[in-house]
C-alpha cells in the first residue's frame, strides 16, 4: 500500500472519531423530513435530518420497508413530504413547482424506466427538450452522453429500449438522467435488477464517472456490501428512516454505533474491507514483459527466454491484452494471434480488491491485468499485492484500536 | 348463378355503391363521436378512481339495450333519418373504447410513468407525451372492435329512416318468397362484411403507420 492511500485511511478515521467531521459544502440539507401516509398511525418516514455534502455519494441502506426510498423519493417530490424540509443548493426546495425542481435533478430507479416508445436518442434527449436546448446542442450531449456510459452512438442512438439488454438500458438510464448535467442525482437501487457480473462492471464504470463528474448523489440500497463499495459515507436506517448511522464506510465496519449497526452489517467485515479497497489504492506491476500482437514471434521468444519473466502478455494495436504467451508455446507453429492462453481476467482501477481476486479466481491466471476504461493495459495485479494489502489492513486496525484505548479522546492534543 | 347475375346489373352495383357511402358516413361519424367521448370517459376513468366503476357500468349498460329498441327510442329525441342511428351507434361504440383506453393506460409500466415525473414532465405531458403514445395498441385494438360491431348494428338504421346498406337488406326482408329478395339480402349483407373487411384492412394500415416500432410486437 502506498503512503498516500495510508493517509487517506488515517484521515477518514481521524474524521470519524471527531465525530464532527470537517466536510465540504452541503448540497442537499433534509430538515426534520417526515411522511404520513393517511390512515397510517405511524409514519413511514419520521423527522429525518441529513446533510449530504457535494460531490459525495451518500448510501441509504436499511432494511425493506425502512423508509429509505420513500426518504429518496422525497428529495425531487415524487412522494411529497408531509413536514419538513428540503434544501438543496442553499435554496429551499420543498415549495418550488416540482417540475423545475426536477428537471434540475438525475433520476435513476431499478426499473429504469425507459420509454419504451421512443428511441435511445429520444429517451436520452428528453430533459434537455423539456428544458428547450437547441437541436444542435441537444444532439452534441446525446452523442457525449452515450459515448460516456461506453454505447456507440452510431450504433445505439436509433435503437429501441426493447433492442437492448439489461445493462445497455441501465446505462442509458444513466445517461438519460446525467443528460443537462444536473448537480444533484438520486438513484434508486440502480443496478439491483442486472446480473451479478454486469452490476460489478456498471459499479465500476459509474464509480470512474463520478470521479470525473462529482455530482452529489443520494443511492437506496437494501445490499450492505454495494453501499459499502458505493458510498463516500453512508446512511444505515431503521424503521421510519431513523439513522442508525451516518458515516463512512471505513467507521462502519470498525466501529458500528449500535447493535443494530453490527447485525446489519454482518460478519466476515475483513472480506468486506476488500471491497473498500480499490485496485488504484495499492501497487500494481506496471513493468510486466509485454509483447505485440503484431512483432515477428522469434523477437518475442528472444526477449522472453531473456528475461526472467515466465510469461508475456501480448496486447492488440488498441493497447489491449490479448494473449498469454510462455515460452513452452513457441513450440507450436501458429500466428502469435493463436498462441498461448487468451487474456482473461481483467479489471479497472476503480474495481475492489474483491472484483479483482474475484477475477483471478475465475481467470486461471492467478493475476488480474489492471485496464483503463477503454480496456488498454495498465499493469498487473497478482494475489501477493491482495495479501499485503489485507495484512496492512489488520495491522493498522491493530493500531488504531490501541490507540483508541490508550488515549482519551478528550484528552488529544488537538 | 342467379346472384352473380344479380351483381352484375348496373343498377344494383349502384345501389349498392351509394348506400355503401352511406352506410361508411354513419359508421364515420358514430365512430369519430365515440372515439372522442371514450377517450375522455377512458382517461378520466383511468385517472379518477371513483368514476371508473360508474363509466364502465354505464358504457356496458348501452351495449345490453336492444339494437331495435334504442334505435326507435332515437326518434322522439333527435327524429327519423341518420342522426338517431349515428347517436345510438356512437353508445354501441363506446364501451369497447373505454374499456380499452382504460386498460391500454393501465398497461404502461409505472416505472416509465415514474421516471418521466422524475424528469419533470407535467402530468398533461406525460398523458399526451408518455401515456397515451404507450396505451395506443391497446386503445386502436378497441377501436377497430367497435367500427366492426358498429359496421354491423348501422344496417338497423334503414328501419327508422335512415341510410345504409340497411335498406337493401330490409328490401330483401319485406319481399321475402318473392323473386330477388333474397338476392337483395344477399348483397347487402356480403356488401357489410366487405365493408368490415375494408375497415380492418384501414385499421391494420393505420396500425402500421402510427405504432411505433419500439412497442410494436
Amino acid at each position: 500500500m502506498t503512503d498516500q492511500t495510508n493517509d487517506a485511511k488515517q484521515y477518514d478515521k481521524e474524521t470519524a472519531i471527531g465525530g464532527d467531521a470537517q466536510v465540504g459544502e452541503t448540497m442537499i440539507e433534509l430538515r426534520e423530513l417526515t411522511k404520513r401516509y393517511p390512515g397510517e398511525e405511524t409514519p413511514a418516514v419520521d423527522r429525518v435530518s441529513m446533510e449530504i455534502p457535494k460531490g459525495e455519494i451518500v448510501v441509504f441502506v436499511g432494511p425493506s420497508g425502512c423508509g429509505k426510498t420513500t426518504t429518496l423519493k422525497m428529495i425531487n417530490r415524487i412522494i411529497e413530504p408531509t413536514s419538513g424540509s428540503i434544501i438543496i443548493d442553499g435554496e429551499d426546495v420543498t415549495n418550488i413547482d416540482p417540475n423545475h425542481l426536477r428537471r434540475r435533478i438525475g433520476y435513476v430507479i431499478q426499473q429504469i424506466g425507459l420509454f419504451p416508445h421512443i428511441t435511445i436518442e429520444g429517451n436520452v434527449g428528453t430533459v434537455p427538450r423539456l428544458l428547450g436546448w437547441d437541436k444542435d446542442r441537444t444532439n452534441a450531449r446525446i452523442d457525449e452522453l452515450l459515448d460516456i456510459v461506453g454505447l456507440d452512438p452510431s450504433v445505439y442512438r436509433s435503437r429501441y429500449p426493447k433492442e437492448l439488454s439489461g445493462g445497455q438500458r441501465q446505462r442509458v438510464g444513466v445517461a438519460r438522467a446525467l443528460a443537462a448535467d444536473p448537480p444533484v442525482l438520486l438513484m434508486d437501487e440502480p443496478f439491483g435488477a442486472i446480473d451479478p457480473i454486469t452490476r460489478t462492471r456498471l459499479q465500476n464504470e459509474f464509480l470512474r464517472l463520478q470521479e470525473e463528474l462529482q455530482k452529489t448523489i443520494a443511492f437506496v440500497t437494501h445490499d450492505i456490501d454495494e453501499a459499502i463499495k458505493m458510498g463516500d459515507r453512508i446512511a444505515i436506517l431503521k424503521e421510519q428512516s431513523h439513522i442508525a448511522q451516518f458515516a463512512t464506510p471505513e467507521e462502519i465496519l470498525t466501529n458500528p454505533a449500535d447493535e443494530f449497526v453490527e447485525d446489519f452489517v454482518g460478519t466476515g467485515a475483513t472480506l468486506k474491507r476488500l471491497k473498500l479497497t480499490r485496485v488504484r489504492d495499492i501497487e500494481v506491476v506496471d513493468d510486466a514483459l509485454i509483447g505485440r500482437l503484431d512483432e515477428p514471434r522469434e523477437d518475442l521468444q528472444k526477449r522472453l527466454n531473456e528475461s526472467e519473466w515466465t510469461a508475456m502478455l501480448l496486447l492488440d494495436k488498441d493497447n489491449k491484452p490479448a494473449r498469454w504467451l510462455r515460452a513452452p508455446d513457441f513450440r507450436h507453429d501458429r500466428p502469435a494471434a493463436e498462441l498461448g492462453l487468451p487474456a482473461r481476467a481483467m479489471v479497472e482501477k476503480q474495481a475492489t480488491l474483491s472484483d479483482a481476486l474475484e477475477e483471478m479466481l475465475v481467470g486461471s491466471a492467478g493475476v488480474a491485468i489492471v485496464v483503463d476504461g477503454r480496456g488498454a493495459f495498465e499493469g498487473i495485479l497478482d494475489v501477493d499485492s491482495i495479501i499485503t494489502s489485507i495484512q496492512t489492513m489488520r495491522d493498522a486496525d491493530a493500531e488504531f484500536y490501541r490507540a483508541a484505548k490508550l488515549i482519551d479522546p478528550a484528552d488529544e492534543v488537538a | 348463378m342467379a346472384f352473380l347475375e344479380y351483381l352484375s346489373s348496373p343498377s344494383v352495383q349502384r345501389t349498392i355503391l351509394v348506400q355503401s357511402l352511406e352506410h361508411i358516413r354513419i359508421v364515420g361519424y358514430a365512430m369519430l363521436f365515440a372515439i372522442i367521448i371514450g377517450l375522455f370517459l377512458g382517461i378520466a376513468a383511468h385517472r379518477f378512481p371513483p368514476f371508473r366503476g360508474p363509466i364502465l357500468s354505464v358504457t356496458s349498460t348501452f351495449l345490453t339495450i336492444p339494437s331495435l329498441a334504442l334505435f326507435a327510442l332515437m326518434i322522439p329525441i333527435v327524429g327519423i333519418g341518420d342522426r338517431g342511428p349515428i347517436v345510438a351507434l356512437t353508445l354501441y361504440a363506446l364501451l369497447a373504447i373505454v374499456r380499452n383506453t382504460v386498460s391500454g393506460l393501465f398497461s404502461v409500466d409505472n416505472a416509465v410513468v415514474e421516471s418521466a415525473a422524475g424528469m419533470g414532465m407535467s402530468k398533461t405531458m406525460r398523458l399526451w407525451r408518455i401515456e397515451l403514445p404507450n396505451a395506443w395498441p391497446v386503445m386502436l385494438a378497441g377501436i377497430r372492435v367497435s367500427t366492426l360491431l358498429t359496421v354491423g348494428i348501422a344496417a338497423i338504421a334503414a328501419l327508422v329512416g335512415g341510410s345504409g346498406l340497411g335498406q337493401l337488406i330490409f328490401s330483401g326482408i319485406r319481399r321475402i318468397g318473392s323473386p330477388g329478395a333474397l338476392n337483395a339480402l344477399l348483397g347487402g349483407t356480403l356488401a357489410i362484411v366487405v365493408l368490415a373487411m375494408l375497415f380492418d384492412l384501414l385499421y391494420l394500415a393505420i396500425g402500421r403507420l402510427t405504432i411505433p416500432r419500439g412497442i410494436r410486437d
